[in-house]
């Protein structure tokens, strides 16, 4: 039978090499499976390091430009090679990641699909104007004229998509007072040391408050509290950190220190991870912030000397912060989660793409197989997180992607594969 | 002692080809073998100490996908108990790679799966860079014997050819139509040869396809020979079929399994190689052996393309002349488009020698196996022609990066890697 089961599908991640997009990839490799789809994700990090390498060589930088451009032909053609084995319904790539214009356009020719998510502020990172008119689909965190310039490059199907938070890992948390004791403060800042951040904070010089994240060195004044020398924090210590803070600063970033508020468009993935931990955060206002959030639901800033005032105010108030955080919490649980954002794209994908997903024979895990050896892999599928009703080949997918002696099911699964490959 | 399992999932030509590696296991091991279910009878007698493990591997009628998995599993689970010290994957196919996820994979040999990424040895990878250029080959058993830390002499490894007293053995077909003489080709063949043997019986073999092939050659047969047929296509299982070929004076085959059980047996074999067969990959293996291979621009083709040339490499065998050169074996009755090879050793095993008419490249396929003798350290010097072959058997990869730990330990020496 065939079918183009738009609840399982088959979905490629490529990872960016490093960075800010990272996390927000692999956040939607797990939303993805939540959904029920087989998402893979293209380990690009594990490239780095050799691409980090060759800018240590001390050659011509034409040269260099040169060993760097082929190296990355050489992990896009990972890529390439890995969606010929994989045959997915879609290619997600996240900013950065390294997908050339060869790639694409032989992406394309063999009809695969492919989407972006450009989690980038398209003022600042502008390269986009190369690459969005090759993916079929371009998600983005902006809007208004940002749409519009896409389409004038030659991308008509752009999509809104706002960032969020990943319930698994954004959640309230118990912490132990060894943890409360380093990651609390009564006030905090997660993130890079922009400039408008720098300026900003000093007002909050002799207070218990604790700067975490990296670029912050140089700056004399608040230099004395960063923690941990300025060293990158991981996402699961950012959750500590939100969650044991009492007011969170949330000040979205800008290259200019003479604009603090800048009130730009785009809302930051932190907006939605404070939320989704539940934390109290005191946030700068944003162009698209009143749609995703509710002003009963976030404490919003209009300029530096309203983020100091709600600062002192919410400082005084922990009743009225827990019940802001709860609101907010409930909001980016119900509409702003890596989930929702995943639904959205495959909507989008379904509803642009023509003929998409395209129909494939759908055998169900189970089909076909004598009682006992169903009822093994019934029970396989439930420890692979598998749906009751997974089709068989992603069951084999699953257990293919599996390291160490296998099980003498799980190679009954892949040989059963096999034969059905072989003998049809 | 220690425990050595040879997967074998193939045919039964393959499962007799892998003989020698079986006999240099067994040299420091306990063998298992894990094989198809059909192909047990065989095994039993050729490798008689053995311990069998045998599978659903072949698709058969009467038994579904899902039935085949669910015999299989417990024997997999019997597989997997076992903890083998080293694990021979013979098979590049999906099937062997599935089942190589059973094992450490750092004790598995030839081909292996590790977290969904399929895995060769870099003899295998080797040998997928010199067949390329088929004509310079090397035989299939020799490849497999070389997964052994030392193979045992190939000449070893099958007695001596000698006849049997029980008359001529006539193969009908192999598994590819194209590669076996038709039976308006194959019968004045026969009859010269059984004319030229003393007119002993004449036996037919073959699977009940065959039958319809059987009953052609018949007509075609004089009717004195056709009197001397025992026609037993179709009806023997392979354990009467091991007991016919075992007392025959000589068997007529293309490359067949019945051509290696009858080298097994010690029967001389007469085959004939054409359209994708080629001798120097599949002939048979031991002293006492004849194939006539076609020696046509396009040999050896590919069996799953079609033939653009009416499959010339056919008329040869269809000549007056080739009766004349098959019933002499003298070198001056050559026909043109065929070479006469005797089978021969070397120091890497299995050879062919031509005694009547040319082998092609016969100088590229000594430079090779001179350069693969020294690879696997059987000589002290590459031999003529070896940085040819370096550049394109060696790449890039072999230089840079060190074998796995599994290879075997001589092969490990040459790159210095102990």
């Amino acid at each position: 039978m065939e079918t183009n089961d738009m609840r399982r599908l088959r979905i490629l991640v490529v990872l960016p090499l490093y960075g800010g997009s990272l996390p927000v990839a692999r956040f939607c490799v797990a939303a993805l499976r939540e959904l029920g789809h087989t998402a893979e994700p293209f380990e690009a990090p594990d490239f780095y390091s050799a691409y980090q390498a060759l800018s240590r060589l001390k050659v011509t930088s034409d040269r260099l430009g040169y060993l760097q451009n082929s190296y990355l032909q050489t992990v896009s053609s990972a890529v390439q090679a890995k969606v010929e084995s994989f045959e997915p319904d879609l290619v997600l790539a996240l900013a950065q990641a390294p997908l050339t214009h060869q790639t694409l356009k032989r992406l394309k020719r063999d009809g695969v699909p492919t989407a972006m998510w450009f989690v980038e502020d398209f003022r600042l990172f502008t390269y986009w104007q190369s690459f969005a008119p090759f993916y079929d689909l371009f998600a983005v965190i902006q809007k208004s004229v940002f749409l519009e310039q896409l389409e004038a490059v030659g991308q008509p199907n752009a999509l809104y998509l706002p960032l969020a938070c990943h319930p698994d890992v954004h959640r309230p948390l118990e912490l132990t007072p060894g943890e409360r004791r380093k990651f609390g403060s009564k006030l905090s800042f997660m993130g890079a040391g922009y400039p408008n951040r720098r300026m900003a904070f000093r007002r909050f010089v002799g207070r218990d408050f604790k700067i975490w994240g990296t670029e912050w060195e140089g700056d004399h004044i608040l230099e004395p509290l960063v923690q941990l020398s300025g060293a990158r924090i991981s996402s699961e210590d950012c959750v500590k950190i939100f969650n044991a803070t009492d007011v969170n600063l949330n000040l979205h970033s800008s290259i200019q220190a003479d604009r603090i508020v800048t009130g730009g468009d785009f809302v930051n993935p932190r907006t939605f991870e404070l939320a989704g931990c539940g934390a109290f955060q005191v946030v700068d206002h944003r162009q698209l912030l009143p749609e995703l959030f509710a002003p009963d639901e976030l404490a919003v800033f209009h300029s530096v000397e309203e983020m100091v005032e709600m600062v002192d105010y919410y400082q005084g108030r922990p009743e009225e912060r827990l019940d802001m955080a709860r609101r907010s919490r409930k909001r980016a649980l119900a509409e702003h989660t890596y989930a929702a954002r995943m639904q959205a794209l495959m909507e989008f994908a379904a509803e642009r793409l023509n003929g998409w997903p395209k129909p494939k024979a759908a055998v169900g895990a189970l089909a076909d197989l004598p009682e006992d050896l169903a009822r093994g892999v019934s029970a396989l599928l439930e420890r692979l997180n598998l749906p009751a009703d997974a089709s068989f080949e992603d069951a084999a997918h699953a257990v293919r992607s599996r390291s160490g002696i296998l099980s003498e099911l799980e190679t009954t699964v892949l040989f059963l594969d096999e034969w059905r490959k072989q003998y049809g | 002692m220690q425990r050595h399992l040879i997967m074998q999932l193939a045919r039964l030509g393959d499962l007799i080809q892998t003989k020698r590696l079986v006999l240099s296991v067994a040299r420091e091991a306990e063998v298992h073998v894990c094989l198809d279910h059909s192909l047990v009878p065989v095994a039993r007698r050729v490798y008689p100490n053995a311990v069998l493990h045998p599978i659903h591997a072949h698709k058969k009628p009467g038994i579904s996908a899902g039935e085949a998995a669910a015999a299989n599993m417990p024997v997999f689970a019997e597989l997997r108990a076992e903890s083998f010290d080293r694990v021979y994957n013979l098979n590049y196919s999906g099937l062997s790679f599935a089942l190589s996820t059973l094992f450490d994979p750092d004790s598995v040999r030839g081909y292996r799966q590790v977290a969904g990424q399929r895995l060769r040895d870099r003899w295998c990878d080797l040998a997928f860079r010199w067949a390329k250029e088929r004509r310079a080959a090397m035989n299939l058993s020799d490849f497999w014997a070389h997964f052994s830390r030392d193979p045992v002499p190939a000449a070893e490894v099958n007695p001596q050819a000698s006849p049997k007293g029980g008359g001529l053995g006539v193969v009908m077909a192999g598994r590819h139509a194209r590669r076996s003489l038709p039976p308006n080709v194959l019968a004045p063949i026969a009859a010269a040869l059984w004319s030229a043997g003393g007119r002993n019986p004449l036996t037919l073999l073959g699977a009940a396809a065959e039958r319809p092939a059987a009953r052609a050659l018949r007509k075609d047969l004089p009717p004195a020979a056709d009197a001397a047929v025992t026609d037993f296509t179709g009806k023997t299982n392979l354990d009467e079929l091991m007991d016919v070929v075992a007392g025959l004076d000589g068997v007529l085959t293309p490359d067949t399994g019945v051509m290696h059980l009858a080298a097994h047996l010690g029967v001389p074999v007469t085959a004939f190689f054409l359209s994708s067969a080629w001798a120097f990959e599949t002939g048979p293996v031991g002293e006492g052996h004849v194939v006539w291979q076609a020696v046509a621009e396009c040999a050896p083709c590919l069996e799953s393309e079609p033939c653009p040339w009416d499959i010339a490499c056919l008329r040869p065998f269809a000549s007056r002349e080739f009766l004349r050169l098959a019933v002499t074996m003298r070198p001056e009755r050559a026909v043109d488009g065929l070479a006469g090879l005797r089978t021969a050793f070397d120091e890497l095993g299995s050879t062919y020698e031509p005694f009547a008419g040319e082998a092609p490249q016969s100088e590229d396929r000594r430079r090779l196996r001179e350069f693969l003798a020294f690879h696997l350290g059987r000589r002290d010097a590459p031999g003529a022609g070896a940085a040819v072959l370096a550049n394109r058997v060696y790449c890039e990869r072999d230089w840079m990066t060190r074998p796995r730990r599994t290879a075997p330990r001589r092969r490990m020496l040459r790159y210095g890697d102990e």
